[in-house]
């Protein structure tokens, strides 16, 4: 009785981990070329739906998975020509964008399935392996070459020289808007892959639950470190998974064990304050001298 | 010079009624791909929003909770503090200004205000804890004001459904006791009625409207006639010049904060007080992140706000039209609204631009 | 044959000539030094070069082939390479990973290390420059930070090396480390361009020395015709003293004295060592310095709370260590900021909002809480007339106004506070010489009114002129104090050097 439990827990947490994971990686990209992106959680919820659609649509996962990713980049490409290119406050940005993406999966749901809270539901699904989404499994390679990119190839050196020192990489001839822009996409691809694991048997508006910004908070806890911060994702997933498969369990009332990865979240906060660094120039416009 | 002032005036005027152009602009092509014509969608809106005076009454009683939620993100954003916290503070405010309506027995001319001071206290002690982790610790607020969302929302769940629940009360949702007659807002629409203004019965043009302008013009007293609000905009201008000035920094951020946060407690009056008379879990969630979008198109300043408030219910009963009359659905004001912060601030950069180069020209 | 001509090249910038038909040539095997005081036009002149700035007019050759450079990699593409005053380096980053920036070896998109690691080592050892490749930039002390930024042009193949003022962040022995450097690289056969004020540096390494003053060449020199006082000579011209009025000092008593300041940079670096001086009422006291020697520090110690050491500082015989900046201001410290665009204004603010700021917390501003804007705007008006400050009117934004009437704003705001000790620092920079006239008028003025002033300037002549007593700051101490009287600009000129007897 007790290893199928803890088996369950350990599957089941990966599984409510990976969309936190993924959208953290993303903003690993995005905030080491230095720009902040708190609208993780707006791009997620817009890809959350476009994969139902895609896959409905066209009867494929792998549409499903197209629609996602596109629509993930396209997002990020709004924040991306208004923070880099226009340097508008990236706050402000993310802000818009959120509010952008309530509407755009109740617009198109409304369109597409004829009721604006949920979609129909969805066959079109990667098959279950140990009773859990087997897309989850692709986080483990992707967390790999996402290391891999940021730290071995000539594209990460050049990324994260723009988020730390841009007037640097200027002088050396190393084009910091574009590789900003690289970096922002790369966000919204990330949250595309999320929202293969979130739930993509339906679409219900609201689903993604503040993931996008826990997410942010695992940024910070896994000191903008893409290994550290799908750790810190998998803390926050599995914290959450704790609180599902237990809460009738724990004599202590439900809306308490509900607030723990947000509590959660905060302590971690907390604890890590003035110990884990961002990236330098993070957050910042970068305008070139004269 | 003065003409040269003027001309400035009018670019930087500009860019918000671009914005809101453009945004419309969308909205328009949005529905032409959807299949509807452009006279038949500003027909459905027009029909919805200005057609009658029970239409046109709707937007401003809708506009009131608005209002209040653009002003409490507006003072914060005016010191640079960025309370996304508004959504929970609001909760949290709401239930102790519903609770002090509910346990305390007062005669009216007490209890009214007592409900309005208890719903700012509950927003201000909610907005205590990110504004001090903030000001004692350096954390950034727009996280810790997120996940106090989160925390917010549990929290009032549970204690409505648990310690403050009122069940027994014929409902089917979980409630709290009935508010006291004693702190329930009446209408003032005999008012409007009264200087000729027809507003029908059923439209709530309550008690909240008042405390709505009180606070409009507190806001508007504290940051352009007040040495406070003085210290807010310099410190949201610049922290450097702020500290080479003198201005203790972090105290201002701190009362930005709670400022912020106690009008945010008010957001749920109309709602708590006016239209349902108990505190239930169900209270209109989103309009705090709608008052991060109402400050922001409203440039941050009070009287901004009023217009972008207005404009916001406005674009929200169009929605209804919208869904009602077209095939064009009601979501689509959140697509626009996004993009009418997006096409502001941008337009604001460009025309900013504009300008410096034009003085630098004229300087040189 | 030359490795480098620059040729009548000129820039402006609004309201100042930054170069001035400056000619300038280089050649292979030769260390040629640039010199000038700060803001004569050195660092603008290399960045064109560099591609940072386009000259408006002028031509730039390259062995004998005219070139347009538009942007740093075109001059890094030409074998230019510029090491920056302000290291332009990833801290977080290993020294490898710095050098190796922008030009990378790589297979298929992945970073190769060991060849470019065999090959930076190799450089190391031809030029005298050892550093630890693994070790992270941050880590680093600043002389050894500096010889990451030498390798990364040398790594780029650079055959011009500009040098921008490279020995002011280094200690004496670090500074013969360097030299050698410079001279094994010149006997490679490399063109070095050496910018400095420190003339003793110059004389040791440079083979030529070109003076550029206000934004024109004044001469170039070879190695053998050139001496401390000549170049000081034409680096400052003849000594053009505006016209002050200056009735005789009638000192009163102490009203700021700086006891033993002693502070540490975040780097660990003394920047302050037992740094004591004294102001009294009704004198002017000039901080005569090049840059960089303690002046920012010991500004602030005086006008903010900051982490000292040890050391103390009174006004008017009481420590102030424990105020904040606003008590500091209400007991009477004015303060005209170095940087007027970064702390002196609020720039979208009004005129008049900008005149009271600082003390806008205070009456008559205010009444209670509520800012009384009838009296702000007539007290603005009455600034406005007093102080000449050319505005439509007191609500114009400051951003609106010119510098000199930015500077001149400044200026009015904080004299009239009346404080008992004006903190001035650097309060002329950038600003036309009306307005500097103007400026040093309201300073002598300050002084008639028995007012303590702090004058903290780059500008030799300025300290001269308007000072009563002149104090030489040197790494962070005061090496020497001069009456007026018998202060020349020689002498001064010298000790700023650090050289404490006088010539």
């Amino acid at each position: 009785m007790f290893f199928p439990t803890l088996l369950d827990f350990l599957f089941r947490g990966l599984e409510m981990s990976a969309p936190i994971a993924f959208c953290a990686l993303g903003a690993v990209f995005c905030e080491k070329s230095g720009v902040v992106n708190i609208a993780l959680e707006g791009f997620l919820s817009v890809t959350a739906f476009t994969v139902v659609w895609g896959s409905i649509a066209f009867q494929s996962v792998w549409m499903g998975l197209a629609f996602a990713v596109a629509s993930g980049v396209l997002m990020s490409l709004m924040h991306a020509v208004a923070t880099v290119t226009f340097r508008v406050n990236q706050i402000v940005s993310g802000v818009a964008l959120n509010t952008l993406a309530v509407g755009v999966g109740r617009f198109l749901s409304q369109k597409v399935f004829e009721q604006e809270t949920q979609s129909a539901a969805n066959s079109y699904m990667f098959p279950t392996v140990l009773h859990i989404n087997s897309f989850t499994f692709v986080l483990i390679p992707v967390v790999a070459a996402c290391w891999f990119v940021l730290y071995k190839t000539v594209f990460g050196l050049r990324l994260r020289t723009v988020g730390e020192n841009p007037e640097a990489a200027d002088t050396l001839g190393i084009s910091v808007n574009s590789l900003r822009y690289v970096g922002v996409i790369m966000s919204g691809v990330m949250c595309g892959l999320a929202a293969m694991v979130l739930y993509p048997s339906k679409w219900v508006n609201g689903m993604t639950g503040g993931r996008g910004y826990i997410a942010l908070a695992a940024l910070i806890f896994g000191r903008w470190h893409p290994v550290y911060a799908v750790l810190a994702a998998l803390l926050f997933g599995y914290a959450d998974t704790f609180r599902i498969m237990f809460e009738s369990k724990i004599p202590i009332p439900s809306q308490f064990v509900q607030m723990l990865p947000y509590v959660l979240a905060i302590v971690v906060l907390v604890a890590v304050r003035g110990k884990s660094r961002a990236p330098a120039a993070d957050g910042i416009p970068y305008e070139k001298g004269e | 010079m003065r003409k040269t002032k003027s001309k400035y005036r009018v670019l930087e005027t500009l860019s918000p009624i671009l914005g809101v152009l453009a945004s419309v602009l969308v909205l328009l092509v949005i529905a032409m791909i959807i299949g509807e014509m452009p006279g038949k969608t500003l027909n459905a809106i027009y029909k919805f929003t200005l057609a009658s005076a029970s239409r046109l009454s709707t937007i401003f009683s809708v506009a009131i909770p608005l209002f209040l939620a653009g002003l409490a993100v507006a003072v914060a954003f005016q010191a640079n503090v960025f309370n996304i916290g508004v959504e929970g503070q609001y909760f949290v405010g709401g239930l102790v200004g519903a609770m002090a309506g509910i346990y305390l027995r007062l005669p009216v001319y007490l209890h009214l205000p007592v409900v309005v001071l208890a719903s700012m206290a509950g927003g201000a002690l909610w907005a205590a804890i990110p504004a001090l982790l903030k000001v004692r610790m350096g954390i950034h607020e727009v996280i810790t004001t997120i996940m106090f969302n989160n925390i917010a929302a549990a929290l009032v769940n549970f204690l409505v459904n648990g310690p403050l629940s009122g069940r027994g009360e014929k409902s089917l949702e979980p409630q709290t006791l009935k508010i006291q007659s004693t702190a329930l807002f009446g209408k003032l629409n005999h008012w409007f009625n009264a200087i000729g203004l027809k507003v029908p019965k059923h439209v709530y043009l309550d008690y909240s409207l008042i405390v709505a302008i009180v606070m409009g013009f507190l806001v508007w007293f504290l940051l352009y006639r007040l040495r406070q609000g003085f210290e807010i905009r310099a410190v949201g201008t610049s922290l450097e010049v702020s500290q080479y000035a003198g201005i203790r920094v972090k105290r201002v951020q701190m009362t930005a904060f709670l400022a912020s946060g106690s009008l945010a407690g008010l957001i749920g009056l109309q709602e708590i007080f006016a239209i349902r008379g108990v505190y239930t879990f169900e209270i209109a969630a989103g309009l705090g992140f709608d008052g991060i979008a109402i400050a922001l198109i409203g440039g941050n300043s009070p009287v901004g706000v009023i217009f972008s408030s207005v404009l916001f219910a406005f674009f929200k009963q169009a929605g209804y039209g919208l869904q009602l009359y077209t095939a064009v659905p009601n979501a689509i004001i959140y697509v626009i609204s996004g993009l009418m912060i997006l096409f502001i601030v941008v337009i604001n950069e460009v025309t900013t631009r504009y300008i410096r180069a034009l003085r630098r020209k004229e300087a040189a | 044959m030359t490795l480098l001509k620059m040729d009548g090249i000129t820039k402006v910038f609004p309201g100042v000539r930054a170069n001035d038909q400056v000619t300038f040539d280089l050649a292979p095997g030769e260390i040629h030094a640039l010199v000038g005081e700060n803001g004569a036009g050195k660092t603008t002149l290399m960045k064109i070069l560099y591609g940072l700035y386009r000259p408006d007019s002028g031509t730039i050759r390259l062995r004998d082939q005219a070139v347009a450079i538009k942007n740093p990699r075109d001059a890094i593409a030409r074998g230019i390479g510029m090491v920056h005053q302000h290291f332009m380096l990833v801290p977080p980053f290993s020294v490898l990973e710095n050098i190796i920036l922008g030009k990378e070896s790589q297979t298929a998109g992945v970073l190769r290390l060991e060849e470019p690691a065999r090959e930076i080592t190799e450089i190391m050892n031809r030029n005298g420059l050892p550093v630890d490749l693994t070790a992270r930039v941050e880590d680093l002390p600043v002389g050894l930070q500096q010889r990451v930024e030498i390798l990364k042009v040398l790594y780029r193949g650079a055959e011009v090396l500009v040098f921008d003022e490279p020995t002011a962040v280094l200690t004496p022995q670090e500074v013969v480390e360097l030299f050698k450097t410079f001279r094994m690289m010149r006997d490679q056969g490399k063109g070095l361009i050496f910018i400095s004020h420190k003339l003793d540096e110059v004389l040791d390494i440079a083979d030529r020395i070109t003076v550029i003053r206000r934004g024109q060449v004044v001469k170039t020199l070879l190695r053998a015709e050139a001496s401390k006082p000549l170049i000081a000579e034409l680096m400052v011209g003849k000594p053009v003293f505006l016209h002050v009025d200056k009735p005789p000092a009638a000192p009163g008593a102490v009203i700021l004295e700086v006891r033993g300041l002693r502070q540490r940079s975040p780097r660990g670096h003394l920047v302050l060592e037992d740094l004591s001086l004294e102001v009294r009422a009704g004198e002017i006291y000039g901080l005569a310095g090049v840059e960089g020697n303690g002046q920012s520090e010991l500004v602030r110690a005086i006008t903010e709370a900051v982490r000292l050491e040890s050391g103390d500082v009174l006004l008017e015989e009481q420590s102030i260590l424990a105020w904040d900046v606003r008590t500091r201001r209400d007991r009477g410290i004015g303060h005209i900021p170095e940087d007027r665009h970064r702390y002196g204004l609020l720039l979208p603010f009004s005129l008049a909002e900008n005149l009271v700021l600082g003390r806008h917390h205070r009456s008559p501003f205010v009444r209670g809480s509520v800012v009384d804007f009838a009296r702000m705007r007539a007290y603005a008006r009455e600034s406005i007339e007093k102080y000449d400050i050319r505005t439509p009117s007191e609500l114009t934004p400051a951003h609106a106004l010119s510098g000199g009437n930015q500077q001149k704003l400044i200026v009015a705001r904080e004299m009239r506070f009346d404080p008992i000790l004006l903190v001035a620092s650097q309060p002329t920079r950038g600003v036309d010489v009306g307005a500097t006239e103007f400026i040093y008028q309201q300073l002598v003025e300050a002084r008639s009114r028995g007012k303590a002033v702090l004058l903290v300037s780059a500008d030799l002549d300025e300290v001269l002129s308007l000072s009563d007593r002149i104090g030489v700051i040197f790494k962070g101490r005061i090496i020497r104090e001069f009456r007026q009287e018998e202060a020349t600009k020689e002498q001064v000129g010298l000790c700023m050097t650090g050289e404490k007897r006088s010539a």
